[in-house]
């Protein structure tokens, strides 16, 4: 490390490391320098001249902008000079004539930093007596954030975090001088998967979310910090609720995990815990039709069934549980000693992983640490967008990206090699030599690698991304990070003692092997791609159980149906991330009607039957999780609530995922997810649940032209199921490799180890003619 | 007093077809680079620049040949040659571009072979729509005959060499925010630090950026010596200069003298006095961002050092006059006018400051002024060049915003009762 420099702030030695911005060198020693431009996150641009404080230099004392100035050793700093605070003055002065003061009517105000710092250093009043700069206020800017150019301080933030951050410049200045506007391009919405940060970064009103707009006012929230359990990365958090209700989700700079960052998703997928259409009271069904009933009345009925502790009993658990909930359900199948209790976790592409002692685990931070990230794994930006996030920040400093596969084309563009054509086959094999590859030669022997590995698509073998990681572990110094890609899947496969996948339920489950199936907060009839089997398979059982937020197709089958609290701001316990970093989840808000934490639920029902269990507390839930653990390393609340430890704590426990390997047949289509589906908390959340609307597929250009597409739309038919969808050209995909989202609506009814018949839309092609 | 015609004598003398590489060559043109580039060495080139001593003549002033010094070592270099001339008052490149851009194009050449340069860039300001016109027409011309492209003149040397045409910025004239529009970005200033030019420049490669008339001035210095180049002008403001001659003189237009001189012999000579015998009331020494001399301060010399000594710049060489019957408020309206009109939006000070104190003036001379109108346009200069000193403090990142407040400051120096008679002393109801 570089040896610490010396630097003099208002008369007093402060010490820093060489080459940091003397804006953070202040902040680290509690000197406070005014800032709207500039954020820990993005390049300095010394936009705003806010942070201007004056230097020694051998010329005289000079202003300079502290947010692009680095320390040097014996520098003389004045942050409180009358030539400072002038300045200072002035800026706010020139930023305050033409802001439009709407404060009483803008949702930033009591949280704005243009407002405190106008507080602090800004003058007491205006001598601005011309008309202010005028603009339509507020445009929409896309489905979820709207655009007050008024009010609009033009710090670059926004436009830098696209540009530098996402990757996606879709909003930008245009004009010049004191026209200068923040805009989008015509036609060109602001269409981004991490639109939001724009909002949270945003220091005026000027940009805001529809989903937030005129709910609340900041002094009136109430808020904790959690995690998001939307996938697997586990973002850091902060919940805002005002009179019971979640009307907010901000991203919390978690220097390990999201930095600060979420995806649109994590951060608005929320406004379905305020749905009517919520579960709120147990149901039965009785003649087909589905009754209220008393949870006490369940437990007894169930008790019936497994009180002899000889029941057969299997678990569909979903991946939005907490670590304490699946504690509860593995404690509880421990009851059933003689038969053959088993966890099938609702994801399509959860296969056995690679785990083992000789691999290296990898975590977040190791990709800007390491010379070459090889990614081959289902599309990140779609599937764990902050971890994509973070693999384009390490290709920024410099690390080398090598990517496989047809699926992760978002990175092609920032891509030192893109394996695609030619060496990776449209069924997911890699059909060249990887040791002659001109990437792996050059950035992978022999160097320091970060890989993030997983299923590309349901369908892919597992074998083929074994030859690669074997190839990996042998010829590099390589860490592995397993892309399972939903909510807690690693707090499950942490948790629960057999895991197996949703291929391993449609082989093995049936109504002769199972008497009593409890479904978890899964919906794999709406969502899955084996749906088809596992509706005939739930239909056969006599006794489903299910615990869930909403009625959707997988629930309306079942025999009992249990009201849950959210995971997100309805309960409390622990999430466990990508790299076995587990984190709190907290409660901010109550659930409705009846609702029970699944581990409630499971816990009382043990207690109905006089099952002897160490179920009954949350607390109990957590020390039991981690009872293995050193006291110290132990993420148990008791660690966790540390403040030293909000980030989370990293285990390295060895889970047991004992899926089956697929059999040879795979699919000749390319399935995957998109951010966006058509979920069903995503539907009953109002500002994006048009976002997973759009039924579509892709292919390039030329295998378009090979399926006789031209009038912009078709139809895709397979055994009397028909689903039209638009198709959309993307050339980064392979000849021949045809994309199709299964998580948009009845996709994944589809079997796609047979051929689908694609035909172009008659009747629009017609229309299409003028 | 004469001119001296170094960089202008070929158009002057050749003046149908000055522009046309055949008369170029008539008169010796393109000889001075092949010599140089056949037997000449790269160190000799820069060593008769440096002798010369000329200094850039863009506005800063600063010495050529030092900055080519500065140039750091790298693969790829570039010489980027500013031609975005927008200055109001200054029309010299114009002459440069569109009546010889031949002697450009052979001072780019030997200043490549000098630097080790394999590609070079003149942006034109998107404006000269003509000139730039006649610089490609000349750049095509050159290549043809193997003046550019590879092997030039049979040598080992290679040189690319585009024409970029802007697209109406005035801040593009900025040298760092000239790189931003060449590689596409807007127009807006670099950071200076980290982003210095001769270090990271273009693509953040090394570059240097030279105005039209120092590039122009390299044939005749490498042909005739530094030594004799520096045997012209004064001390520190060596050789000859185009002044851009305007305002309400009787011959206005673009002059070739000798640095030294007074303003008023030039005025009175070449510019064939003021207008309708008029007194100068004030003037402007070197374009729109120069403070302004009063008309009692003709004798200043017309030197880099006389100019800055007496608060001002010689800058681009744009002199104006203004004669005793101009509404100088007015005068400094239009000024700052511009400046707001072309401030690039970057720093709050500038693009915020420049606007308001546009509306002020406004407000002053159209006599809606108020009584506190000076203070406060006094106080808004200061938030954007705080002290109103000379050379300019800044709180922005480029010299525009302080531009705007070289007029409002001479105004209120040296004509402050102008402005006050401006303002209504009664309150009307």
């Amino acid at each position: 490390m570089s040896e610490n420099i010396k630097i003099n702030v208002n008369g007093n030695q402060i010490e820093s490391t060489p080459n940091k911005l003397l804006i953070e060198a202040c902040e680290d020693s509690g000197i406070h320098i005014p800032r709207f431009c500039w954020h820990k996150r993005l390049d300095p641009v010394g936009m705003c001249r806010m942070c201007l404080v004056e230097i020694e230099t051998p010329r005289g004392k000079m202003l300079v902008p502290s947010c692009t100035t680095e320390v040097t050793d014996e520098m003389v700093v004045d942050t409180e000079s009358e030539v400072v605070k002038k300045a200072q003055e002035g800026v706010l002065e020139f930023l305050l004539i033409n802001h439009p003061l709407d404060c009483p009517i803008c949702d930033k105000a009591g949280e704005c930093p243009l407002q405190d710092q106008t507080m602090a250093y800004g003058p007491g009043e205006s001598r601005f007596v011309e008309e202010k700069r005028h603009f339509e206020k507020p445009i929409s800017i896309s489905e979820i954030i709207l655009l007050d150019r008024e009010r609009c301080i033009l710090c670059a933030r926004c436009t830098r975090f696209s540009d530098e951050i996402s990757g996606d410049p879709l909003i930008e200045f245009i004009q010049r001088g004191n026209k200068t506007e923040v805009n989008t391009f015509p036609n060109e919405p602001f269409k981004s998967y991490f639109s939001g940060n724009t909002v949270q970064i945003c220091p005026v009103g000027a940009l805001t979310s529809t989903s937030y707009r005129f709910k609340a006012r900041p002094w009136d929230l109430k808020s904790v910090r959690s995690t998001c359990n939307g996938c697997p990365v586990g973002c850091s958090t902060e919940l805002n609720s005002s009179q019971n209700k979640m009307l907010r989700i901000l991203g919390v700079d978690n220097d390990s995990v999201n930095q600060g960052w979420l995806c649109d998703k994590g951060r608005y997928n929320f406004e379905y815990l305020n749905s009517e259409f919520r579960l709120k009271n147990p149901l039965k069904k009785i003649d087909n039709e589905l009754k209220e009933t008393s949870v006490k009345e369940i437990y007894t009925e169930l008790s019936e069934l497994i009180s002899d502790r000889n029941t057969n009993i299997n678990f569909l658990i979903g991946t939005n549980s907490t670590n304490e909930d699946y504690v509860a359900f593995n404690e509880f199948a421990k009851n059933f000693p003689t038969t053959n209790q088993t966890f099938y976790l609702n994801d399509d592409y959860l296969y056995a992983g690679f785990f083992e002692q000789d691999i290296n685990r990898a975590t977040i931070d190791d990709l800007n640490n390491s010379e070459a990230i090889v990614i081959w794994a289902e599309d990140l930006k779609e599937n764990l967008p902050v971890l994509y996030l973070r693999v384009r920040q390490a290709v920024k400093n410099g690390v080398k990206l090598i990517v496989f596969g047809h699926s992760n084309s978002t990175l092609e563009d920032i891509a030192d090699f893109y394996y695609s054509e030619d060496i990776v086959s449209e069924n997911f094999e890699i059909i060249k030599d990887i040791s002659k590859l001109k990437g792996i030669k050059e950035h992978v022997k022999d160097k320091n690698v970060t890989a993030i590995i997983g299923k590309s698509t349901p369908y892919q073998l597992d074998e083929y991304l074994d030859k690669l990681v074997s190839y990996l572990v042998e010829n590099s110094n390589s860490k592995i990070m397993n892309a399972f890609s939903s909510g807690n899947t690693f707090g499950a496969i942490n948790n629960l003692d057999n895991v197996k996948n949703l291929r391993d339920f449609t082989k093995n489950v049936s109504s002769e092997n199972t008497d009593l199936l409890f479904i978890v907060g899964s919906d794999p009839i709406g969502r899955s791609v084996f749906s088809n089997e596992i509706h005939r398979i739930i239909e056969d059982i006599d006794n489903v159980v299910c615990l869930d937020l909403f009625l959707h197709e997988t629930s309306e089958l079942c025999n009992y149906i249990i009201p849950t609290s959210s995971t997100l701001g309805e309960k409390e316990g622990t999430f466990t991330n990508i790299e076995f970093r587990t984190s709190r989840i907290d409660k901010l808000v109550p659930s409705p009607g009846q609702s029970l934490s699944d581990w409630e639920f499971i816990s009382g029902l043990s207690n109905f039957c006089n099952f002897i269990n160490n179920i009954d507390s949350l607390d109990g839930l957590n020390e039991l999780a981690y009872q293995d653990f050193d006291n110290q390393d132990s993420p148990s609340f008791k660690n966790l609530d540390k403040p030293s430890n909000f980030d989370g704590i990293i285990n390295d426990y060895q889970p047991n995922v004992s899926t089956m390997p697929n059999e040879t047949i795979t699919s000749q289509y390319f399935v995957g997810k998109k951010l966006y589906g058509d979920n069903i908390t995503i539907r009953y959340s109002d500002s994006i649940s048009l976002l997973g609307a759009k039924q579509f597929i892709e292919a390039s250009e030329s295998t378009i032209e090979k399926l006789n597409l031209s009038s912009g739309e078709c139809t895709l038919k397979q055994n009397g199921h028909q689903v039209s969808a638009n198709y959309v050209v993307n050339n980064k995909l392979a000849d021949g490799v045809i994309f199709i989202p299964q998580n948009r609506r009845n996709f994944n009814r589809f079997d796609f180890s047979e051929t689908i018949e694609i035909s172009p839309n008659q009747s629009k092609e017609a229309l299409n003619v003028n | 007093m004469k001119e001296t015609l170094l960089l202008t004598k070929h158009m002057r003398e050749n003046p149908e077809d000055s522009h046309l590489i055949d008369s170029y060559e008539k008169n010796g043109g393109y000889e001075t680079a092949r010599r140089t580039l056949i037997n000449g060495s790269p160190e000799n080139v820069l060593e008769e620049i440096k002798a010369s001593n000329i200094r850039g003549r863009g506005g800063a002033g600063f010495p050529t040949g030092v900055k080519w010094g500065f140039l750091a070592e790298n693969e790829d270099r570039y010489l980027v040659i500013n031609a975005d001339e927008s200055e109001p008052g200054t029309f010299k490149d114009r002459i440069l571009l569109e009546r010889d851009p031949h002697q450009l194009i052979e001072g780019i050449i030997i200043t490549c072979f000098a630097a080790n340069i394999k590609n070079a860039f003149i942006y034109i300001r998107g404006e000269y729509a003509k000139p730039a016109r006649r610089v490609q027409d000349a750049v095509e011309q050159a290549y043809q005959k193997g003046y550019l492209g590879k092997n030039i003149f049979n040598s080992e040397m290679n040189l690319d060499l585009v024409v970029h045409l802007g697209a109406g910025a005035y801040i593009c004239g900025e040298e760092t925010a000239l790189l931003n529009s060449l590689e596409g970005r807007r127009g807006e200033p670099r950071l200076k630090p980290p982003y210095f030019p001769a270090v990271k420049g273009l693509y953040m490669k090394p570059t240097l950026v030279n105005n039209v008339e120092t590039i122009s001035s390299v044939p005749w210095i490498v042909e005739n010596t530094g030594k004799e180049y520096n045997k012209l002008g004064v001390e520190g403001s060596t050789g000859t200069r185009i002044f851009s001659l305007s305002g309400h003189v009787n011959n206005p237009g673009n002059y070739e003298i000798e640095m030294g001189s007074s303003f008023g012999e030039f005025v009175e000579s070449l510019g064939n006095g003021i207008r309708n015998n008029k007194k100068v009331k004030a003037y402007i020494p070197g374009g729109a961002s120069a403070p302004w001399f009063r008309g009692d301060q003709l004798d200043i010399k017309m030197t880099i050092d006389d100019v800055a000594n007496n608060n001002s710049m010689l800058g681009s060489g744009a002199v104006v006059m203004m004669d005793e019957d101009t509404n100088l408020v007015n005068a400094a309206k239009s000024i700052v006018s511009f400046f707001a009109h072309e401030s690039c939006g970057q720093c709050t000070p500038c693009r915020e400051g420049t606007t308001w104190l546009e509306m002020i003036l406004d407000r002053v001379a159209s006599g809606r002024g108020r009584a506190s109108d000076i203070d406060l346009l006094l106080d808004v200069c200061d938030n954007i060049s705080p002290g109103l000193s000379w050379p300019p403090k800044m709180t922005t990142i480029c010299p525009l915003g302080p531009s705007a407040v070289s007029p409002i400051t001479s105004l209120m120096n040296d004509f402050r009762e102008e402005v006050e008679s401006l303002i209504p002393t009664k309150v009307l109801l």
